[in-house]
């Protein structure tokens, strides 16, 4: 039953990519075939660009995951790019303080990136045990608290002999993520992120925490009465959700810029929302959504630059796409239990 | 002091605007994040349809009405297509933000920011200003005194109520959003044809969110949503006098963020949103 529908969806989307993509393109003046060939060899035309549009995969694959985790249990989060940021700041900041062999700095700062991304999603979650307050209003306004709170200690008491502007030095070598491809920013992060999505999918599938996760998320009522406690629920699976994301926030610090940048995401925490709606909220389908729209993102580059159509188009498009497909899914959501 | 005064209403109309629009869908029980992306389009069609008919005026209704569309489009979604709201708005920022930096190639050749166009000047500046006030005040009486009002507020809170006493939430909650996103790029005309003469990437710089904050610090309420707004506004304006007291800017940014946070956390007294507010309504059969 899973396959058809998701195989409907890949027809709905390609539908919507060539058709509006076409209109894009004839209104720029570009014959739509050069536009669509130079959008593929853009994303996969050689091992060079292959191997970025994976890298564009795994950032968006991470805060999507996240993301997938808390909507199975009936926590809307739209907060994964505060959650991003948080992650990536404290990686950056206490990566180039970092001085020692990187089988040690390695696992230190993708762990403080996890914990940076959960306290913040950790915060949404206490909002909403302690206060009721709705998580999507709490989770989309801590977004832009993120912001403010990473700028301010960037440019002020957290700033580096190195830093300049909303940015830190870079990272020792040593605390870069090793790559996985010769001469490309393809890194293990790729293999973190794979395997991450095969222990949530065994985790929600097969274990206790993951039957209780899902059964907060479709039948909160019953889950109580079975003896689950909510409140505890959702404030763990905030923090857990948050922790994933700003997990990627690391490993863009780590294996991408080399650096903390306020400028780090191009919007992966909202885009990512889309990426694990469209894959069905299940971490395998959520895998193969994230390298579709990684194609996408790194396409739209060589698009731009090979046939003169403006890349933001891609993101309009992207935006029907979460219209059309990735809003039917209706949410179970707690509101009231 | 009085200059203060006028740099503060100029920095709150746009927000005014935008929370009342987000008001009124909210109270309907549409929840709309995609404020933002309706201020932008408003902002690009109005300065794109001046740009090429001349008439600041029509390039202004031009605005307008494609922040309409745009509720429009968010309403139907949210309605008979059962949508999930938050994730049809963020589809809307997406197609908003994406559409008018690439329409700005197509339109003016030239991508970052368009040509300066011809605009309302200082005279539709003061008159945008009036409006926005006045707007606050005529949809508080629109929503507490009329019985349309009164039809807009029950589908927000029971729909299912509403429904059976004859009102049709669907309709209601469409018209509510598309009147919502009219209101929102109302902000972004304001800000591309009062303000300025153009419109340039990124010119809505997260103000359909700050919208939404005064929206919860104004309790869903259309003058406690224009009070916040001119709260938030103030704080713009005087962003540049506080920086030299030594307050980081940051603060100040993050100012409309925290405040909603607080009042949604129940601190100086609960904000109760509309009972069904962002909840997909079906009808019975």
């Amino acid at each position: 039953m899973k396959l058809p529908r998701g195989v409907r969806d890949a027809a709905i989307a390609l539908g919507i990519i060539i058709v509006f993509g076409s209109l894009a393109m004839l209104l720029a003046g570009v014959n739509p075939l050069d536009g669509f060939s130079a959008l593929l060899i853009g994303a996969l035309g050689n091992v060079q660009e292959t191997a970025e549009t994976l890298v564009q995969t795994t950032s968006l694959l991470f805060p999507a995951l996240g993301i997938a985790l808390a909507f199975r249990a009936g926590l809307f989060n739209i907060g994964a790019e505060g959650q991003l940021l948080m992650g990536g700041l404290l990686a950056g900041v206490l990566g180039e303080q970092l001085t020692a062999p990187g089988f040690v700095t390695i696992p230190i700062l993708l762990l403080a990136g996890a914990v940076g991304g959960g306290l913040w999603g950790a915060l949404a979650g206490w909002l909403r045990a302690r206060f009721a307050a709705n998580e999507v209003i709490a989770t989309l306004m801590l977004n832009y608290v993120a912001i403010q709170v990473a700028a301010y200690a960037i440019s002020g008491p957290l700033k580096s002999a190195g830093g300049a502007g909303y940015e830190t030095g870079e990272l020792p070598a040593q605390s870069w993520l090793p790559t996985i491809l010769p001469d490309t920013r393809l890194t293990v992060a790729l293999i973190l992120a794979l395997a991450l999505a095969f222990f949530l999918r065994w985790m929600l599938r097969s274990t206790v925490v993951g039957y209780q996760l899902r059964a907060v998320g479709d039948a909160p009522q019953a889950a109580r009465r079975a003896g689950i406690d909510l409140a505890k629920m959702r404030f763990w699976t905030m923090a857990a959700s948050g922790a994933i994301a700003g997990l990627g926030g690391a490993t863009v610090v780590l294996g991408v810029l080399h650096r903390f940048n306020l400028a780090l995401s191009p919007g992966y925490g909202f885009i990512g929302i889309a990426v694990a709606l469209v894959g069905e909220l299940d971490p395998l389908w959520v895998t193969v959504a994230a390298f579709v729209f990684g194609i996408l993102q790194n396409g739209a580059i060589g698009m731009q630059a090979a046939a003169n159509v403006p890349r933001d188009v891609v993101t309009a498009i992207e935006g029907l796409i979460i219209l059309v497909l990735a809003g039917r899914r209706i949410i179970t959501r707690n509101g009231s239990d | 002091m009085l200059s203060f005064l006028w740099l503060m209403l100029i920095k709150s109309a746009p927000l005014v605007y935008a929370a009342l629009g987000g008001v009124l869908c909210e109270r309907s029980g549409v929840l709309n994040i995609g404020l933002e992306g309706m201020i932008a389009i408003g902002a690009f069609s109005g300065v794109s349809i001046s740009y090429a008919t001349g008439n600041a005026v029509i390039g202004a209704i031009g605005g307008v009405a494609s922040g309409a569309l745009l509720g429009a489009i968010l309403g139907l979604a949210a309605t008979r297509f059962r949508v999930e709201q938050i994730v049809a708005g963020t589809g809307i920022n997406l197609i908003a933000l994406g559409g008018a930096a690439y329409g700005l190639v197509i339109v003016f050749g030239q991508p970052g920011a368009s040509k300066e166009v011809n605009a309302l000047g200082p005279a539709g500046e003061i008159a945008m200003v009036c409006l926005a006030l006045a707007l606050a005040g005529l949809l508080h009486v629109f929503l507490y005194w009329t019985r349309a009002g009164l039809h807009v507020r029950a589908c927000g809170e029971n729909p299912r109520a509403a429904d059976v006493a004859g009102i049709d939430p669907l309709r209601v909650r469409f018209w509510a959003t598309t009147a919502g996103g009219a209101l929102a790029a109302l902000g972004g005309v304001f800000l591309a044809m009062a303000e300025l003469d153009l419109y340039s990437d990124g010119m809505s710089a997260g103000r359909g969110f700050i919208a939404l904050a005064a929206v919860i610090f104004g309790r869903w309420n259309p003058l406690g949503a224009a009070a916040a707004a001119l709260f938030f506004g103030a704080f713009e304006a005087l962003q540049f006098t506080l920086q030299r007291t030594g307050i980081p800017s940051e603060f100040m940014q993050a100012l409309p963020f925290v405040a909603a946070l607080v009042a949604l956390a129940g601190f100086a007294g609960r904000a109760r949103a509309p009972a069904s507010d962002g909840i997909p309504y079906t009808r019975a059969r």
